[in-house]
């Protein structure tokens, strides 16, 4: 059992690293603007193909490509917020409307994605080769970096929305948009930083997801939903909880698919949430509203 | 309803009703199928989003479950499609039977994602049971429709379309009959006033079930017919694609109007198919549609969604 | 004097409400105002439509000179026109010295935020020894407190109280006035909206009754009402 516990569970590691780094995206959007971003897949997917583009078709770096992916996708993001979220804000139904809008933007980019870059699958190259091992379970460096990345991320997030004036605005905002105005936050301007962080957050994950797995116009919608599910069984309110959820899930779905084999792994995850929500509806580690 | 839209009703399933004999040709009489198709998928989940205001955001999942339940009822089991199509809608009852068990205790965005969710998840089940689904690409060449030696596929779609005609009518008419019914009156109040449902008793919990069951049901009997009338049965119907162009039927029909979104349905399927003939156009019409939903909503943005609720106080008034 | 704030003929309200039928008020550089007069007269309403957060359908407001009509908050705020809301309404999920950290915000008050920080604690002791804490787990007239320090923090050069004692006890509202007191002392120029009129004449030069989205009448310590003069202003002559 040994043999196939350990990578197991560095393949739960790594899942739940995306999942982490997908799920303080959607989380940081919810707890600035109470608002759910359907297209952060999309953006995800932004970010690989321009990283591809710059770096492999005009050759003209990994670096290059990783820092032009993720300017692409904070460029989306901002768009979608200025022109998708900021026309309905202070609606009654804002975010029942926002869903549908970002829903649309994520059919947009999608859509136009493989208008532009064409059907035929790409990949992006290894930040670094070769191979390391963790607990003596061989890893391929790439997804180590990975590994080690997210909770560096999280951690960095954390600081910065706890103990920087303009990230401790971000928090400021989300509680309470018009006392933090009255001690003179920008409101609309904070609401597009948050678009922009979350966005790049995206675009990083993006380009990462990349050279892991085929860039496919689809490549973060697919995860989008088991970063839904994190964010179900986490709850949106607190980053803390969604990045132990995104662990958590990462884990059970790694051990379900040694236990059931890829096949029944979705079906027997969202089982298991409806059955946490029948008995916790605000989440595993939400606390009631 | 004003008597006269119930005029206006009338007058167009009786146009629609005259249009075989006019249109002659199998691809008009095809979009006309399509789009009745859609068309009682849309009213139905108006049912749920617009009438009961409940955030359900996979309503396409019941339509999938109805489109893979006749599909392999009928090639694993060997079925008669006229009974594998309604049970389309017995298991699309029995799927939003257990989504609702969450769902009737949740709230706000929670209640977008799980349903959202299950919609993403039946997708990954059924590529996953390849054995079973055909995976991506999906089960192909599904008995079609005969009574006797009468086989629908040799008749230019003239069957065709008075079954989906028919699908889309009774569809349409029971749920203006529920829309007019005491329960349709409290599932309005409710959404419009939630505190009046705790003042009057009523256990929203149970509305939120009846509802989803309800809305499962001809949408799943839709999807059965899909299925055979196209003999196909493909994993995209639970993408994020189909999902945005039946939202939109609902959206720019007017949310809760039950009637706008049919014609919506029409209007959209012609434009799309349309779109989907013309070089150039075949992939950006999602785009444009995805554009329109958006435009709709930024002109309306609450008139999309409280609609209905216009719609019957001026029904009342007259 | 000259005028620091000068209001004129201002007009706004909600949606389709007018609430404000053209204002018009002065506050002098160093002085202190008091607004009062009954509920649902249009006082929030004016201070929310002074402060940014409404946007006057006509009117001016200048500030400093500055025509700062329909200016965004944050804007207001960072020219020194600063509000403190009515209590209980901050950042339930953050500590009491964060908030107040982060209210130092806009770049006039970033400067010199420590010797801020050093005065509120001053003013409000109570404040200091709940630094850790957090703002939703305080009690009326500590918010109320957090809500008036925050105010401080962002380097006022007017200051805008509304009913900043309202609801609290009356050992907690002597405590709060005695710092309001200090605050006008220390030069800060205030607009301070009270229901106590006895209070703001102590506080204020001069006060406006605002009633029915006017000014009824503005009063001075050299015209002062006695007590039933003052009762008559709220009920009408009709009461007695």
């Amino acid at each position: 059992m040994d043999g196939v516990l350990i990578p197991t569970l560095v393949s739960g590691l790594l899942l739940g690293s995306l999942y982490a780094l997908m799920a303080s995206g959607l989380s940081l959007i919810w707890t600035t603007l109470g608002v759910f971003n359907f297209a952060h897949g999309a953006l995800m997917t932004v970010g690989a193909y321009f990283a591809w583009t710059v770096s492999e078709q005009l050759g003209l770096g990994l670096f290059t490509g990783f820092v032009a992916g993720i300017g692409a996708a904070v460029i989306a993001g901002v768009l979608i917020e200025l022109l998708l979220v900021r026309p309905f804000y202070g609606n009654r139904s804002m975010m029942l409307i926002t869903v549908m809008t970002t829903l649309a933007a994520s059919t947009i980019l999608e859509r136009g994605i493989s208008i532009i870059w064409g059907p035929r699958l790409k990949q992006l190259p290894r930040v670094v080769e070769g191979q390391v091992e963790i607990f003596g379970a061989p890893v391929s460096a790439h997804e180590a970096l990975i590994i080690v990345l997210a909770p560096v991320v999280l951690l960095a997030l954390w600081w910065y929305t706890g103990r920087t004036r303009s990230g401790r605005s971000l928090r400021a905002v989300g509680q309470n948009a018009s006392s933090a105005a009255l001690i003179g936050i920008d409101v609309p301007r904070t609401f597009s930083l948050a678009f922009g962080l979350s966005a790049a957050l995206a675009g990083l994950t993006g380009v990462l997801l990349g050279s892991i797995r085929f860039v496919t116009p689809g490549l973060g919608t697919d995860p989008l939903v088991n970063a839904m599910i994190v964010v179900i069984f986490g709850g949106l309110g607190s980053m803390g909880a969604t990045a132990g959820a995104a662990y958590v899930i990462g884990m059970m779905e790694a051990l379900l698919i040694l236990w059931l084999g890829l096949y029944w792994t979705p079906a027997v995850l969202f089982m298991a949430l409806i059955l946490v929500l029948v008995f916790r509806p605000n989440g595993l580690f939400g606390r009631a509203a | 309803m004003t008597r006269n839209q119930r005029l206006v009703a009338l007058a167009a399933l009786i146009l629609l009703a005259l249009v075989p004999a006019v249109v002659t040709d199998t691809y008009t009489r095809h979009i006309f199928i399509v789009a009745f198709i859609y068309g009682t998928v849309a009213v139905n989940w108006d049912l749920s989003l617009g009438l009961a205001g409940l955030f359900n955001f996979g309503h396409l999942a019941f339509f999938g479950i109805g489109v893979y339940t006749a599909a392999i009822l009928t090639t694993a089991l060997d079925i008669s499609p006229w009974l594998a199509i309604p049970a389309g809608g017995v298991t699309a009852a029995i799927a939003a039977l257990v989504i609702a068990l969450p769902v009737a205790k949740l709230q706000g965005i929670y209640v977008v994602l799980v349903t959202f969710a299950f919609g993403q998840l039946c997708m990954q089940v059924v590529l996953s049971q390849g054995d079973l689904t055909g995976g991506a690409e999906g089960l192909v060449r599904l008995p079609y429709l005969s009574i006797g030696d009468y086989a629908f596929i040799r008749d230019f779609r003239f069957a065709y379309y008075y079954v989906a005609l028919g699908l889309l009518t009774v569809s349409v008419i029971s749920l203006l009959l529920l829309a007019h019914s005491p329960f349709g009156k409290s599932l309005r109040a409710v959404r419009d006033n939630p505190d009046y449902a705790a003042a009057r008793g009523i256990s929203v919990a149970r509305q939120r079930v009846l509802v989803l069951v309800a809305s499962a049901v001809f949408t799943g009997i839709a999807g059965g017919f899909y299925a055979i009338y196209l003999r196909v049965a493909s994993p995209e119907v639970f993408g994020f694609s189909v999902a945005t162009l039946i939202l939109s039927m609902v959206l720019i029909g007017g949310a809760g109007s039950i009637l706008g979104p049919v014609f919506a349905a029409l209007a959209l399927t012609f434009a799309t198919e349309a779109m989907a003939g013309t070089r150039g156009l075949e992939e950006a019409r999602f785009i444009i549609v995805a554009a329109a939903m958006i435009t709709v909503l930024r002109i309306a943005p609450s008139g999309a969604i409280n609609i209905f609720s216009r719609f019957l106080t001026s029904g009342r008034k007259t | 004097m000259s005028r620091l704030l000068d209001v004129q003929g201002v007009r706004a309200g909600y949606a389709t409400v007018p609430v404000l039928h053209g204002i018009d008020l002065h506050v002098g550089d160093g002085e202190a105002i008091g607004l009062f007069g009954p509920n649902g007269h249009g006082k929030t309403t004016l201070l929310h439509t002074i402060s940014g957060l409404l946007t006057p359908t006509s009117g001016t407001i200048l500030f400093d000179g500055q025509d700062i009509t329909g200016a965004k908050p944050s804007a207001i705020v960072a020219a020194g026109l600063v509000q403190a809301q009515q209590g209980n309404t901050l950042f339930g999920d953050m500590g009491v010295e964060e908030t107040l950290e982060l209210a130092a915000f806009s770049p006039r008050a970033r400067d010199g935020w420590q010797t801020r920080l050093e005065e509120v604690h001053s003013l409000f002791p109570r404040l200091a020894e709940r630094r850790r804490q957090r703002a939703k787990t305080l009690s009326g007239g500590e918010r109320q407190m957090l809500s008036i320090g925050c105010s401080m923090m962002c380097n006022p050069r007017l200051l805008i109280l509304d009913e900043p004692t309202l609801g609290l006890s009356p050992r907690l509202k002597a405590e709060l006035r005695d710092a309001i007191s200090e605050i006008a002392r220390r030069g800060v120029p205030l607009i301070v909206v009270e229901q106590d009129v006895e209070f703001l004449l102590a506080l204020a030069g001069r006060l406006y009754l605002v009633e029915q989205g006017e000014v009824a009448s503005e009063i001075d310590r050299d015209n002062a009402p006695d007590h039933q003069e003052i009762m008559d202003m709220y009920f009408g002559k009709q009461a007695h």
